[in-house]
């Protein structure tokens, strides 16, 4: 797959939740094609299933199966609405990196072993003792290049927000994925931390060659991004205007 | 990988698992103490009966069987026998000092070959001691006192010749050994020794009280009553003789303390009518028609013939110890084949092999009655204690459960980061084997502690709090079996360690099913 080629497909995927006897239907047929390399923003209203959307392309979740219709999601090519579960396990400690908004750390880890645990799941028990080295490696550089090289035996509760979130950062690129999925990975912080941390990823974005998928409600932000697209009524709309 | 780093960190940051902890520890305890208390018990109780009487008792009861001294060559010759004494066991009443009339049971022995059967020579209890015995810690046993040794050793060798030297008389009498709790004159102190008193009280019918000698080997005496057989064997008239005793025994058999009387065979053997005696039998001659004078009346009767032969003396046991090494069983079949050619020689004099079979008994065959309810007690108490702590298994399953919930955030962010269902349930199943571990550990530990120093709590706790648990009046044995078996530990340690991982197991299953997304979402 050449670097200008599309990475990650999405096409004509339905997502429903049921609640109950309930049925929420949130995507209703999604056709998205990323190519390798490129920052795609995705901006919708709270509720239009952006997260919904990054769960399906990084394989937390399965798209609807509907009668007739062929739905799919593949990464270079491969299927992965397909996958069983254990290669689908593989996919996301591969493939694809997320960040969320939240942070989601792992509280009783320190920042050094919040970033190392991507690898431990990668590389499994033996993996992990053979290539220790290199992730630790990698963790301290990685930290150190987002200005956290002093805090490594931090935990959590002892980091802003801002830091917590560029310890998450770092941790979904430790395993050298070709995709992040970030959802709104600056939304809780102020402007001016967002910026930094923005500032960051583009930054190893661009050294790293990495394809991002970024969900936002910030149209600010969503402008540095090389295409915008739109989730409305449960379909893509691309956005022409920027 | 990650399994082991959450596991070491969850448990040092959280209450919650010092509390499965604790209750595996507690319960791994519990069972421990309650299966080698009740374990040792019953292996005490075992082990004091055979060094009561040896591996193997062969018995004909009542009246005895001949040529005993021939069956203990026999057997004495075998390499699996180490050695064999013979005994009369029977039935008889004492009059105590105060005059009290027991039921005892008389053991006729034969005081040379005895000890080298049994631990008769270790349960003497009057005689010279060095070192004062564990509970004696202010050194208050009498038998410690340097001015009362020379008087101890002449009453320890009266017990091991069961004679007894009458100042009055100037003869060495013969003499018996009671148990040490018979007449009720031994105080057993705190301290697990005999305080003797010097005077027992008996009642008067005037309402009086004489004061008669307390202390049995310096002049006490019993009086005891058997009945006598004929020569038949079957009982016939009550014979009394005065026994003075030289000693008293402890055998740590409380039963047996309580209500034996230990004196010599002959003494046995002459009360009883089983001695030796000339046997005059009266035989018609062939001839019906001889006649003789009778030399009593004078009158003319058919001529007959006495036959006089020798009525060898008679012992209702002999018991027999198997050599070092050899099975009971195995000595016991031993024993079975000794007897029969034993038999053989003497056909006719002795009882066959055939009625033998089932008087060739062990010990525990004899008491088997009381070994099974005990053994049916340790059972029953132990399944209690299983049934009291499988309450652990839920309680380690709650505590789990809470916390697999706290963390469903944690369990999210680990999927999202690839890690696969089996990953996520192997991190709750192995920290529930760690926790289970640590708590079986510790559990382990406490419970060897505390049954290795089981008697020195319970003085404690009596002292403290007027507690006593075990009673030497309710129970065999005067102080507490404090021996932990390794396999029991070992077994303890494993069921209180799987224990702990049947908790876990569902709230691992829970976890790993869970939704990753929902996991997420979840606040
Ligand atoms: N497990 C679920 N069961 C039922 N409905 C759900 C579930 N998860 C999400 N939804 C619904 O699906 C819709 C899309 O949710 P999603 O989180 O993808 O929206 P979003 O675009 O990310 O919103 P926001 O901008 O607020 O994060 C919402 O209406 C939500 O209520
Ligand atoms: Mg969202």
């Amino acid at each position: 797959m050449s670097e200008t080629g599309t990475i990650l497909n999405v096409t004509n995927v339905r997502k429903t939740y049921t609640l109950g006897r309930v049925k929420v239907p949130v995507l209703h047929g999604v056709d998205l094609d990323v190519r390798a390399g490129e920052w795609i923003a995705v901006l919708g209203a709270s509720g239009s299933g952006k997260s919904t959307l990054l769960h399906l392309m990084g394989g937390l979740d399965r798209p609807d199966r509907v009668k007739g219709e062929r739905a799919s999601i593949s990464f270079m090519d491969r299927e992965i609405t397909s996958l069983g579960s254990h290669a689908l396990d593989k996919y996301r400690a591969r493939d694809v990196g997320f960040v969320f908004q939240f942070y989601h750390l792992l509280p009783e880890l320190d920042v050094m072993s919040n970033v190392c645990v991507g690898g431990m799941i990668r590389h499994g028990r033996l993996g992990y003792r053979t290539n220790r080295k290199s992730i630790q490696g990698r963790a301290s550089e990685l930290l150190g290049r987002f200005g956290l090289g002093d805090r490594l035996g931090h935990r959590p509760a002892e980091l802003s927000g801002g830091e917590r979130q560029r310890v998450a950062i770092a941790r979904a690129l430790i395993n050298e994925p070709r995709v992040l999925l970030a959802d709104e990975p600056t939304g809780n912080l102020d402007q001016k931390t967002g910026d930094s941390i923005l500032d960051t990823i583009s930054e190893h974005r661009a050294s790293a060659g990495l394809t991002m998928v970024m969900v936002t409600h910030d149209e600010r932000i969503a402008a540095r991004a090389d295409r915008v697209i739109r989730l409305v009524d449960g379909r893509v709309q691309e956005d022409p205007g920027l | 990988m990650y399994q082991s780093l959450l596991t070491r960190k969850y448990l040092t940051s959280k209450l919650m698992p010092i509390l499965a902890m604790l209750a595996v520890m507690l319960s791994v305890a519990t069972i421990l103490i309650t299966w080698s208390v009740m374990g040792g018990f019953l292996k005490t109780l075992v082990n004091s009966g055979r060094s009561l009487v040896g591996d193997v008792v062969i018995t004909w009861p009542n009246v005895g069987f001949a040529h005993y001294e021939d069956l203990i060559e026999r057997l004495e010759a075998d390499p699996m026998i180490e050695g064999a004494t013979p005994i009369i066991e029977t039935f008889g009443l004492v009059q105590l000092p105060d005059d009290r009339i027991e039921l005892i049971t008389i053991k006729g022995i034969d005081p040379s070959s005895y000890g080298t059967v049994t631990n008769y020579n270790d349960t003497i209890w009057w005689k010279p001691i060095e070192e004062p015995t564990p509970k004696d810690r202010d050194r208050s046993d009498v038998r410690l006192d340097p001015e009362l040794r020379e008087i101890m050793s002449v009453f320890e060798s009266n017990a091991n010749t069961l004679t007894r030297f009458d100042p009055a008389s100037g003869e060495t009498q013969d003499a018996g050994v009671l148990g040490v709790e018979v007449t009720g004159l031994n105080i057993r102190t705190e301290d697990g020794i005999y305080d003797p008193r010097t005077t027992a009280f008996r009642a008067l019918p005037d309402g009086g009280i004489e004061r008669v000698p307390g202390f049995m080997p310096s002049g006490g005496s019993v009086g005891l009553t058997v009945l006598a057989l004929d020569s038949k064997g079957r009982p016939v008239d009550p014979v009394t003789r005065t026994i003075p005793i030289a000693n008293e025994f402890q055998s740590g058999i409380y039963e047996v303390d309580t209500s034996t009387l230990i004196v010599p065979l002959g003494v046995m053997q002459r009360m009883l009518r089983m001695d030796e005696a000339r046997r005059v039998e009266i035989v018609e001659s062939e001839n019906p028609f001889e006649m003789e004078r009778d030399p009593d009346t004078g009158e003319m009767r058919p001529k007959r013939r006495e036959i006089v032969g020798v009525d060898p003396a008679r012992a209702t046991n002999v018991l027999v110890k198997a050599a070092k090494g050899v099975q009971v069983d195995d000595a016991q079949a031993r024993c079975k084949e000794i007897y029969a050619e034993f038999a053989a020689a003497h056909r006719g004099d002795v009882p066959g092999p055939m009625q033998m079979e089932n008087q060739i008994r062990t010990w525990e065959d004899l008491n088997a009655t009381m070994i099974n309810a005990v053994k049916k007690e340790t059972g029953l108490v132990l399944f209690v204690f299983g049934i009291v702590s499988f309450t652990t298994v839920f309680l380690v399953l709650a505590i789990f459960w809470s916390m697999a919930s706290e963390k469903t955030k944690d369990i999210g962010i680990l999927r999202a980061l690839g890690a696969s269902t089996g990953g996520i349930a192997w991190l709750w199943i192995r920290y529930g084997t760690v926790i289970g571990l640590i708590g079986a550990v510790f559990g382990t530990a406490l419970g060897y502690v505390i049954v290795s120093n089981i008697n020195a709590i319970h003085d404690w706790l009596g002292r403290t709090f007027g507690l006593t648990i075990w009673d030497p009046r309710q129970y065999y044995f005067i102080e507490i079996p404090s021996e932990v078996d390794l396999s029991k530990a070992i077994i303890v340690f494993i069921v209180g360690v799987l224990t702990c991982v049947l908790g876990s197991l569902l709230p691992a299953w829970r976890s790993a099913k869970m939704d990753p997304v929902k996991a997420l979402r979840f606040e």
